[in-house]
């Protein structure tokens, strides 16, 4: 594996990549990178833009660009004056055979130096994101680091570049081969963060099916908006590491996830584990077959959840249902919409619903739970859903 | 291997005795004096006509003409007299069965002196490609629009200062000049004919070569200028569209060279989002729309197929790529789509509201006879139903999270008997896709709602979409 890849030379007019026969002595230059600047903001290619100063004499030029063991996309290898774009002029450009390189043949209406800028899109020259957290020790709000890792499989090694990732600052670092450079791009403080807890069956099944005992995941749960500290760009997809300060200058690790693409005004929900604290039983308690017309059937269903909260504080448990789930779990699935309502049977009113959040398929309640008492026992909470599953035949 | 084709004039009589050739032979070799390529982009096809200045003698003169290791479909090549063409004429043309890739033709001359002969040939491994570089002003508003055509070179043979043609269009081959060029002047088939004489082998390829023949007149010879990029002369050709470099241009075997075809320094665009999942996938994309006209600072010649590569300018003296992608051929005054992609400023959602069925119709369990409550019929117990309609509620929720308004247009496709409500001022693009377009102001959120019924089972009468005012 070769260093320095990517060369450029001048030479005199017709002297360059010529049959053999026809080269004598020639001079040629050797202009290095005076500015070279990686375009990381497009999520397939990277665009490397570079600025070279090249000696140029009167009439046409040949200059050569060449580079080995490297993947760039030769197609899209640019060639523009920065120093004289109107009378600097690239006549055409020639591709020699079995060979990674090719000569542009520009025309100068007189001698001089041209600082000229080739551009390119590079091949394994790429970017990932990571997020690190920390939150306080009430878990109330943490500081959020977002950073940009530059993988350098491209072989070629590039001496201080700027870099930009489309949003955030613009930085500026050397990269060399196979470096991966992590660098810090955005840092929020005093973010708010809710700690939701979510029994949902649909989504994450049981921890005890036996005893019907529902797994709860534990997320923390960031909104990208400036009402919480964030709001400035979408948040891309990356890695997500959690830590927690102890309150004693050290901090430990709660968990990690991956935090997806999250646009501005979105909620981001990194889960960090499952909450064995929060015991939440769910079973059907009442299913109820209707007969409207004919073959044509309403359910009457009610779904009771036992709900115990084994922490020294109170907690938010988010409950939710699906209707398209909950409608094949009692023994119906035509495979149409689910049409349903609530019913009034149930102590999950209305009232209650999180209209923002529910949808024509999954309702969602919030529901505040207690700590457990100073005997240590837990108060168990009982709460009912009363949905009727309508038309179904 | 390179400069594998040579025209060899021989001593007389030579000709006569081809497979018995005395040893000792007499041969001049005249040189190319000029070269022409038209080359073809949708064919393997490169129409090649040469000149060269041959000394005849009065009599029979032989020549000899081989092309041993490139690509040349021997069925087409001819020679034609440009001068002294009532004093030159081709007696024969023979393929001799021994010697591959070499033909030699009989001229009857009355001249004692010097012609100018041309000779003209397909050959396959010369092709041309198109390719686009624009750049986006910071503000996206306009942008620098140049084309280039990069040739590329892998016939077998270096064409030095030769004149280039490119031909845009599709054009009809009825065998490829590189199969005809790899198994030589006779197919099987054709040998077997040919045995039995019943068709002359040499009208193999005629037509099309004729109605090439026709297209190519004098070429322009247009002195070279060596301080600005080389013009690209552009002409409309029946069907076609021919692109003529000024001057001249050296093509080496196995090189490639790019030039530039034309440029719009200032092209304006629109910007417009679109929903079509027929076309872009399941996604609202963000389109750069412009046209190949003149008020747009194109429009000088169709655009080929080829890449295009769309940069903007990113304002901090740098560039942005905003995608590579193929475009098909755009005639003048047609419209140019870009497909930028999903744009993470801009987030649409499909959001389902409530979904609910009425109108139900029954059918009688041992009849065909169908009842609906809602005409007041009376339901028997075992009835099943036969008819309903279901009723969606639905909205396509549009955050603009750029500091500009932005124009989506969304189009999609239902099948069945659909209602299709709304006050989106919407219409048909067929008969089950409706469509409707709306302007999202910066930083605003926008719901935009329609209904949707389905009408299913024996309710459903039609295939088709309706629309109605909400």
């Amino acid at each position: 594996m070769s260093k320095s890849i990517a060369w450029i030379v001048t030479v005199g007019i017709l002297m360059a990549l010529v049959p053999a026969a026809s080269a004598g002595i020639k001079l040629i230059t050797l202009p290095p990178r005076e500015r070279v600047e990686i375009q990381l903001d497009n999520p397939q290619v990277t665009l490397v833009e570079e600025e070279r100063v090249v000696p140029l004499t009167q009439g046409v030029n040949d200059v050569v660009f060449a580079w080995a063991n490297t993947s760039i996309d030769r197609e899209s290898i640019q060639l523009r004056c920065l120093s004289d774009p109107e009378n600097v002029k690239v006549l055409s450009v020639s591709y020699p055979p079995g060979e990674n390189a090719l000569t542009w043949q520009v025309a100068s209406p007189k001698a001089g130096s041209a600082r000229i800028r080739i551009s390119y899109l590079i091949g394994r020259l790429d970017k990932s994101y990571a997020y690190q957290a920390t939150a306080s020790p009430d878990e109330k709000q943490l500081t959020l680091w977002q950073y940009v890792q530059l993988h350098n499989q491209s072989n070629e090694e590039f001496g201080t570049s700027g870099m930009w990732a489309g949003f955030g600052e613009h930085l500026e670092r050397p990269i060399g081969i196979n470096e991966t450079k992590k660098l810090l791009s955005a840092r929020f403080t005093d973010v708010p963060v809710q700690k939701v807890y979510l029994a949902d069956l649909a989504a994450h099944g049981y921890l005890d099916e036996g005893k019907r005992q529902l797994r709860v995941p534990m997320s923390y749960r960031l909104k990208n908006d400036s009402a919480h500290g964030l709001g400035a760009f979408p948040l891309m997809f990356g890695k997500a590491r959690i830590f927690q300060d102890d309150g004693k200058g050290m901090s430990a690790f709660l968990g990690e996830d991956w935090a997806r693409f999250t646009p501005r005004d979105d909620e981001l929900d990194l889960f960090l584990g499952v909450a064995k604290d929060i015991v939440v039983k769910r079973t059907i308690d009442r299913r109820e077959q209707k007969r409207v017309l004919g073959n044509l059937y309403d359910y009457d269903v009610i779904v009771k959840y036992e709900i115990e909260n084994f922490k020294d504080q109170s907690v938010v448990l988010d409950l939710a249902e699906s209707l398209p789930a909950l409608r094949t779990e009692i023994g119906v699935n035509s495979g149409r919409d689910v049409e349903w309502e609530l019913g009034d049977q149930g102590t999950l009113t209305k009232s209650q619903m999180d209209v923002e959040k529910t949808t024509v398929d999954r309702v969602l309640f919030h529901v505040e739970l207690s700590p457990r008492g100073p005997d240590d026992q837990a108060v168990k909470t009982t709460h009912t859903l009363h949905v009727r599953i309508r038309n179904e035949w | 291997m390179t400069r594998m084709m040579t025209i060899v004039l021989m001593s007389a009589g030579f000709a006569a005795v081809v497979t018995a050739s005395s040893n000792i032979d007499l041969s001049t070799i005249p040189p190319r004096d000029g070269v022409q390529l038209t080359i073809y982009n949708s064919e393997d096809l490169t129409l090649v006509r040469e000149t060269r200045t041959v000394t005849f003698k009065k009599g029979m003169n032989p020549l000899q003409f081989s092309w041993a290791n490139t690509l040349i479909d021997p069925s087409s090549v001819e020679l034609r007299f440009k001068t002294n063409a009532d004093q030159l004429e081709v007696l024969d043309t023979t393929f001799p069965h021994d010697k591959p890739q070499m033909l030699y033709w009989n001229v009857r001359s009355e001249l004692d002196g010097d012609a100018q002969v041309e000779v003209t040939y397909f050959t396959s491994g010369i092709s041309w490609a198109a390719d686009y570089v624009c750049t986006s002003d910071p503000q996206e508003e306009r942008m620098r629009f140049e084309g280039f055509v990069r040739i590329t070179n892998q016939s077998g043979e270096d064409y030095e200062n030769a004149q280039v043609r490119m031909v845009v269009g599709t054009i009809n081959l009825v065998e490829k000049v590189r199969e005809l060029a790899q198994r030589g002047l006779i197919g099987e088939e054709d040998r077997l004919e040919y045995e039995r004489g019943r068709r002359p082998v040499s009208k193999m390829v005629d037509e099309v070569r004729r109605d090439l023949s026709m297209e190519l007149k004098a070429g322009m010879a247009v002195a070279e200028s060596a301080a600005a990029p080389k013009e690209i002369v552009k002409q409309g050709l029946s069907e076609y569209f021919l692109f003529t470099v000024e001057g001249t241009e050296t093509i080496r075997n196995t090189w490639s060279k790019r030039m530039r075809l034309f440029q719009g320094l200032q092209v304006p665009f629109r910007i417009q989002y679109r929903f079509r999942p027929q076309e872009y996938g399941p996604q609202m994309v963000r389109m750069f729309l412009l046209r190949n006209d003149r008020e747009s600072d194109l429009g000088t010649t169709p655009l080929p197929d080829g890449i295009v590569r769309l940069y903007r300018d990113n304002g901090r003296d740098g560039l942005s790529m905003l995608v590579q992608q193929c475009i098909r051929y755009v005639p003048i005054g047609q419209e140019i789509e870009l497909n930028l992609g999903v744009d993470p400023e801009v987030i649409h959602e499909w959001v389902k509201l409530a979904s609910r069925r009425d109108n139900f119709w029954f059918r009688r369990h041992d009849v065909e006879v169908y009842y609906s409550p809602q005409q007041g019929h009376q339901v028997e117990i075992r009835d099943t139903v036969a008819g309903w309609d279901e009723h969606q509620s639905w909205v396509e929720r549009i955050r603009n999270y750029r500091n500009k308004p932005v124009n989506v247009e969304i189009r999609r496709q239902f099948a069945g008997d659909v209602l299709f409500r709304s006050d989106l001022a919407p219409t048909l693009y067929d008969y089950q896709s409706p469509q409707f377009a709306s302007t999202i102001e910066p930083g605003q959120k926008r719901d935009l709602a329609y209904d949707l019924t389905f009408r299913q089972g024996r309710n459903q009468k039609q295939n088709r979409v309706t629309l109605e005012e909400r």
